[in-house]
């Protein structure tokens, strides 16, 4: 029991990287990406064919995972930002089918359908069995550092001007920031965090394939942040830890209805996903733990 | 403001408490493996893009159970089995996976469909030394480093783009077209397929479709335009049925051929008796005289199994009758007894039931699956397989 | 032209024919609620399913069972807006939108909870296609192309000549000049509901006719409809059916240069083009 607790914190750990992640796009600046998963995906896979394919040590992969998928954010992001919210939903969930297809297609870099095994493990041989535990501290290690400097990024003049931006873009351009520069910022930030999250994921399951990264784990994802809070680290993290604590006790939840057939059961399953993203809007809108502005102080009179 | 916060932390401690109680008091749980009853798993899809075929795996998987059970169960013990969803789904496998193994303690994960669920799962079955028993296809995943934690009852691919050159030598095709979306062993059945037929000088062509549209007309078209005479579809079920649909459409004279796994039962019935008449498929299948095929058709009161329905009575009944035959329920004991229970001296059974008690008798047994011999190679591969090439005719899948 | 090219294009009109029927449903939410609706996809497996109840089991002719997908779908969806997303309407398209994603996997997995997975077959008989020359095209495409004109041309219909279209006209054109003048916003939401998730169902029951009926039919096409609605311009229902027909064009248009195994992207490279060139669809909004 203990070794599935610890798998499923690390899950979790890992799901709250990607709600931080979402969260800087999303609840600080208020750009919906529906395409989360094509950067986690785009941060796995330069982890693992780093490491892989080349042999480089384990945190160069880490490293490159986050530059490569802050580049991809930032390059494909950049053409998106005149859009309208409704579009760019659109546009992002499209941006993640084309990742997966090029991942299943272009099977010169990506090995295509048969996925990329056998992804390094850090010091899985010296630790065996305590690998879980050990990476585990790893994961809450990223996520505190991460965590963080979120933290002090939200507090800033920087995390301000985000806030702004979510508000009245408008306004923002007024006040004469340069609202495009901040928004692909956002994603870049957004993007590093969630290509993190990838590296963290690969190296973790030492398996990567084009059919993880389904539109699916992006549900679960603003599930967290929307239960969490959207805007508030706190509630993206802790609200990720809820999801997949959710997700696994329907497991055991199902076990004890008669009757209904292995379908019904898995159908319920997803139902009840369904239905509580529906009644944690309904009842919190603003999620269980609301994101808390900073105080503005006002400016002291110059003293003469 | 700083009281809200701490209501809202408590509402959630609240929350999670609430459903963690609920969790404590489900009676699955943490009794060992050695009393108790023996647990073994079915890791099926049941949602998403398998999910038309993990409800008859599990189906099947549980007869098996609950005969064995109704003959007085195993070793003295009561077996039970555990259904899980893999969501079609490496990651959601994964964590399926682990509570299977943490949690329930099983000895063995049955009936793995994608080769994606089965890649990303098998490390974990040869570190805590549960085995798995697989239907996954692709050629890579038998040479990952599993200590033999691992056989599949699924033939692996190259075995089976030979069949297709085959069928095209012995129809005496010119120009075999192949049509396959993108899968872990597309690569490697085309690459087989064309070289076997050029060697003797029969044109392949190939194109690999996006399995997720809804109308494959154009791609129809291209193939037409290059008048093969015989068709290939290398599909799973969903995409079959679309691209069957438009060959019937565009009226293609020639032969259309496809796996077994994709032309299912199912297959016929989604897309209509008139359009996949005369069709062929190629199915792996028993050895002459096996009657476990015959004994599931009855159980499960089915005219016609499909293949995975097959392997997963498979799967429950290796599973089973390697731990009877090792008197221990365990991974290890599975991986270490399943070739034992497949001698050829021994009597031939079809069932666990049957099985079980000739081996506490001490004599030995040679099980004779439903989907095949189920023999093994070192790696997990299957070996001595039969195929059989069967037709479609008004609406039922016969041998041709 | 090559009769490649000719026969490409006709493939295209087909396929974008059937594409811009849900994404007239899309985009008539659009226009009263606006806010991007992605419950379409499960509204669409329900209009599938309820054909198929009508045809397979009911022995029904298939007119009627396009009648009754239309009629489930719209009625589910207005159900399902009125205790799924009406009481989030205050708090903006995302929130709405997010919620209309929810309310698609309770709706697909309610249908599976009652079906199964299994692909399921309408009882109506596949006809083989007709060749003009070089040319191959289907009595069943035509009437596909029949049924989805027929939808559209009823649809331009009602709100060009009745009252209640006329109102929800005004209410997409300037909802607070349409609330000013006394037309209940709550009505023009069960109408466009109604009407769009009725269309979304007949989509989907054409789709489901040449796939197999099962809880994903609606999804498997949902990006295609998307990119339908998005390139006409979300909101524009003469969009939505010129931005099918440009989605249906470029996809089958896209074997020419692509392989096959690509041709899901082409519609997100389609958006991209066209989003740049002009960012509010070729027709913009607020066409209705």
């Amino acid at each position: 029991m203990t070794s599935y607790l610890v798998a499923m914190a690390t899950f979790g750990t890992i799901y709250a990287l990607l709600a931080l992640s979402l969260n800087v796009m999303w609840g600080m600046t208020g750009m919906v990406n529906l395409g989360l998963t094509g950067f986690f995906a785009v941060g796995a896979y330069a982890s693992a064919l780093l490491t892989v394919r080349l042999g480089m040590p384990v945190a160069v992969g880490f490293l490159a995972s986050m530059a490569v998928a802050s580049c991809v954010a930032a390059v494909t992001t950049f053409g998106l930002m005149r859009l309208r919210d409704d579009y760019l939903a659109i546009v992002t969930l499209g941006f993640a089918e084309v990742v997966r297809i090029a991942g299943e297609n272009e099977i010169w870099l990506t090995n295509g359908t048969d996925g990329i095994s056998r992804i390094p493990q850090p010091l899985k041989s010296t630790l065996g069995p305590d690998f879980n535990t050990f990476y585990l501290g790893l994961a809450l290690l990223v996520l505190a550092i991460v965590f963080f400097l979120l933290e002090r990024l939200r507090l800033s003049p920087f995390g301000r001007v985000l806030r702004a931006i979510r508000e009245d873009a408008q306004m923002a351009a007024v006040a004469g920031k340069n609202v495009l520069l901040f928004k692909v910022w956002a994603f870049a930030i957004g993007g590093l965090i969630a290509g993190l999250a990838g590296a963290l994921y690969g190296h973790y399951t030492s398996y990567i394939v084009p059919e993880l990264f389904q539109p699916l784990l992006t549900i679960y994802i603003f599930l967290a942040l929307t239960a969490g809070g959207r805007g508030n680290n706190w509630g993206a993290a802790i609200g990720a830890y809820v999801v997949v604590f959710f997700l696994e006790s329907t497991r055991f939840l199902t076990g004890i209805l008669p009757g209904i057939s292995v379908v019904q059961i898995a159908a319920m399953r997803e139902l009840l996903v369904g239905l509580g993203l529906l009644l944690v809007l309904h009842v919190r809108p603003y999620g269980l733990m609301p994101e808390r502005l900073p105080r503005l102080e006002a400016p002291r009179a110059p003293r003469s | 403001m700083k009281s809200r916060l701490q209501t809202t932390r408590r509402t959630l401690l609240q929350g999670a408490a609430a459903l963690g109680a609920g969790v404590a008091f489900l009676p699955r749980g943490l009794r060992a493996q050695a009393s108790g009853p023996i647990r073994i798993a079915g890791l099926v899809p049941l949602t998403g893009g398998g999910g038309a075929f993990g409800p008859n795996m599990s189906l099947s998987q549980k007869t098996v159970v609950d005969e064995v059970n109704a003959a007085g169960g195993l070793l003295g013990r009561k077996v039970e089995l555990i259904t899980e969803d893999d969501q079609t789904n490496p990651e959601a496998g994964v964590r399926a996976a682990r509570k299977l193994i943490d949690v329930d303690k099983v000895s063995a994960i049955m009936s793995v469909w994608a080769s994606a669920v089965g890649t990303a799962v098998l490390p974990l079955c040869w570190e805590n030394k549960v085995m798995m028993l697989a239907i996954s296809a692709a050629d890579t995943i038998a040479e990952l480093p599993h200590q033999g934690y691992f056989v599949r009852t699924q033939p692996h691919t190259a075995l089976q783009g030979e069949q297709f050159a085959k069928f095209a030598i012995d129809t005496g095709t010119k120009h075999l077209y192949v049509m396959m979306p993108q899968t872990p062993f597309t690569e490697t059945v085309i690459k087989g397929i064309t070289q076997i037929c050029q060697s003797k000088n029969i044109k392949v062509t190939s194109m690999i479709y996006d399995a997720k549209k809804t109308s494959l007309r154009s791609e129809v078209d291209e193939m037409m335009r290059t008048t093969p005479d015989t068709l290939m579809i290398g599909g799973y079920q969903p995409d079959d049925i679309v691209l069957a649909k438009d060959v019937f459409r565009a009226n293609y004279k020639g032969r259309v051929v496809g796996f077994a796994y994709g032309m299912t039962p199912q297959f016929v019935e989604g897309a209509g008796a008139e359009v996949t008449e005369g069709m062929y498929t190629i199915e792996p299948i028993p050895a002459a005289g096996s009657t476990a095929y015959g004994r599931l058709q009855k159980l499960l009161k089915k005219d016609a199994l499909d293949t995975y329905t097959c392997q997963g009575y498979d799967h429950a009944n290796l599973a089973l009758l390697a731990i009877a035959q090792a008197k221990e329920a365990s991974g290890t004991a599975i991986r270490d007894n399943i070739r034992k229970i497949g001698d050829p001296a021994g009597v031939k059974v079809d069932n666990a039931v049957d099985g079980i008690k000739l081996l506490a008798e001490g004599k030995k047994i040679n099980y004779e699956g439903a989907s095949g011999p189920c023999k093994f190679t070192d790696i997990g591969n299957i070996r001595e397989v039969v195929f059989r090439l069967n037709q479609i005719k008004a609406g039922k899948i016969l041998p041709a | 032209m090559s009769a490649q090219v000719l026969q490409l294009i006709v493939n295209g009109v087909v396929a974008g024919t059937i594409l811009a029927v849900p994404a007239i449903g899309l985009s008539t939410i659009f226009a009263v609620l606006r806010f991007a609706n992605f419950a379409l996809a499960g509204h669409m497996a329900i209009g599938a399913f309820a054909g198929y109840v009508a045809n397979a089991w009911l022995g029904l002719p298939a007119y009627v069972a396009i009648l009754a997908a239309f009629a489930a779908a719209g009625i589910v969806g207005i159900v399902s807006d009125h205790f799924g997303l009406r009481p989030l309407r205050n708090y903006g398209a995302l929130t709405l939108a997010i919620a209309s994603i929810a309310l698609n996997l309770v709706l697909e997995n309610v249908l599976r909870f009652g079906f199964g997975n299994r692909p399921r077959d309408y009882a109506i008989k596949l006809v083989r296609d007709w060749t003009f020359g070089p040319i191959r095209i289907g009595p069943q495409q035509l009437e596909n192309l029949a049924i989805a004109v027929a939808a559209m041309a009823l649809i331009f219909l009602f709100l060009a000549l009745t009252t209640t279209g006329k109102a929800m006209r005004a209410v997409a054109d300037n909802p607070i000049l349409a609330d000013i003048k006394g037309i209940d916003p709550d009505r023009m939401a069960r109408f466009a509901n109604f009407i769009g998730m009725g269309l979304g169902g007949v989509g989907g029951m054409l789709v489901g006719l040449d796939t197999s009926v099962d809880p994903l039919v609606g999804f498997r096409a949902l990006l295609s409809v998307f990119a339908a609605a998005v390139v006409g311009g979300l909101g524009s229902i003469p969009g939505a059916a010129i931005g099918g027909l440009f989605i249906g064009l470029a996809e089958e248009l896209s074997l020419l240069a692509l392989p096959a195994s690509y041709k899901t992207a082409v519609g997100f490279l389609a958006i991209l083009i066209m989003l740049t060139l002009r960012p509010r669809g070729i027709l913009g909004e607020r066409g209705l």
